[in-house]
């Protein structure tokens, strides 16, 4: 199976370089939040934060399931979400569309990224808020930079991921 | 039937420049994210008008499919967060006074960024989109978004 590499219709010329999830890897640091889309069976959507997204392999995405509950109940009905995830070195977003795949209670990923929740509660100070309950697992099926201003006033700047420069 | 109204600090905070998401969804139920770019609460409460990047095409053609909006503003620094959840009832190309509270926000946000993170101004500013249009989206549902128990409570409606 191959990486997806899907460009987006909308992206124009920047999006042309089709980044795989490994070109974005940074974008999975948990340094800069991430969202994340879902909606309900009759069609309500509901956006919320994510503190991180986690690469699993080249086609797979986790995310941590703390409290987000209104997000769990509508992928249970509806297991497509969308997900924008930000480079903390040159701030481009990428959009990544999901479909649920598996949930996650033990085992390496799990404890991986429980580890990261507990980091994250501690720098925080939310250890009594934070608290891993799952590991959800997601396919990519697609993955799109969003274009900025940035992208069309310098075209010609060295690409980064996406087609982007870094600066 | 009780009908949120929106004042107080929740309309501080949907005004302030601080993170803004939004969800939409298509005829199939397909769910769309992207980011605001500025928010005023129209006055009397029960709608707010919002700008949305120009080339976020899906969720352009979603407002004209199906209409459904959901928006999530989080503070950068405190995590206070409120969700709205409502109808887009106009999509219409920004005026200059859009504009000029659109350059507005994409400062206040570079500048919170800077402050609370250190991250360089210059950086901040590429995710700034090409342009925005101005929508304007009914208030039906309000919740308390900040992070912890009571995340998705229902924030009471304020007046019948």
């Amino acid at each position: 199976m191959t990486a997806p590499r899907v460009p987006s219709p909308a992206a124009g010329a920047a999006s042309e370089s089709r980044p795989a999830l490994r070109d974005i890897s940074a974008c999975f640091e948990g340094i800069v939040p991430a969202e994340i889309a879902t909606a309900s069976a009759d069609g309500v959507p509901n956006v919320t934060h994510l503190s991180r997204v986690h690469m699993v392999d080249d086609e797979r995405v986790a995310l941590s399931n703390q409290f987000f509950s209104k997000t769990m109940q509508n992928l249970a009905v509806n297991p497509r979400a969308c997900v924008v995830v930000i480079d903390p070195l040159t701030y481009d977003s990428y959009r990544l569309l999901l479909h649920y795949e598996r949930t996650e209670r033990r085992g390496p990923l799990f404890e991986r990224l429980r580890r990261d929740i507990d980091a994250i509660a501690a720098l925080t100070g939310m250890q009594d808020v934070f608290k891993l309950r799952s590991a959800d697992v997601y396919r990519v099926l697609e993955l799109d930079l969003i274009p900025a201003a940035v992208h069309e006033a310098a075209p010609d700047a060295a690409p980064g991921p996406g087609g982007t420069s870094v600066p | 039937m009780l009908e949120p109204v929106i004042d107080g600090e929740v309309r501080d905070l949907l005004e302030s420049s601080n993170s803004q998401i939004v969800a939409t969804v298509d005829e199939t139920g397909l769910p769309e994210a992207t980011r605001a770019w500025a928010i005023d609460v129209v006055p009397g409460g029960r709608e707010l008008r919002l700008l949305l990047s120009t080339t976020a095409s899906r969720t352009l053609a979603n407002l004209a499919t199906t209409g459904r909006i959901a928006l999530t503003v989080t503070h950068f620094a405190t995590l206070e967060s409120v969700q709205v959840k409502g109808r887009v009832v106009t999509v219409d190309v920004r005026t200059s006074a859009d504009h000029i509270r659109f350059e507005e926000f994409c400062a206040g946000c570079t500048r919170a960024l800077n402050e609370l993170e250190g991250t360089p101004e210059a950086v901040i500013g590429r995710m700034k989109p090409v342009d925005v249009v101005a929508c304007v989206m009914t208030v039906d549902e309000v919740y308390d978004q900040t992070p912890g128990p009571a995340a998705g409570a229902r924030v009471a409606p304020v007046e019948a």
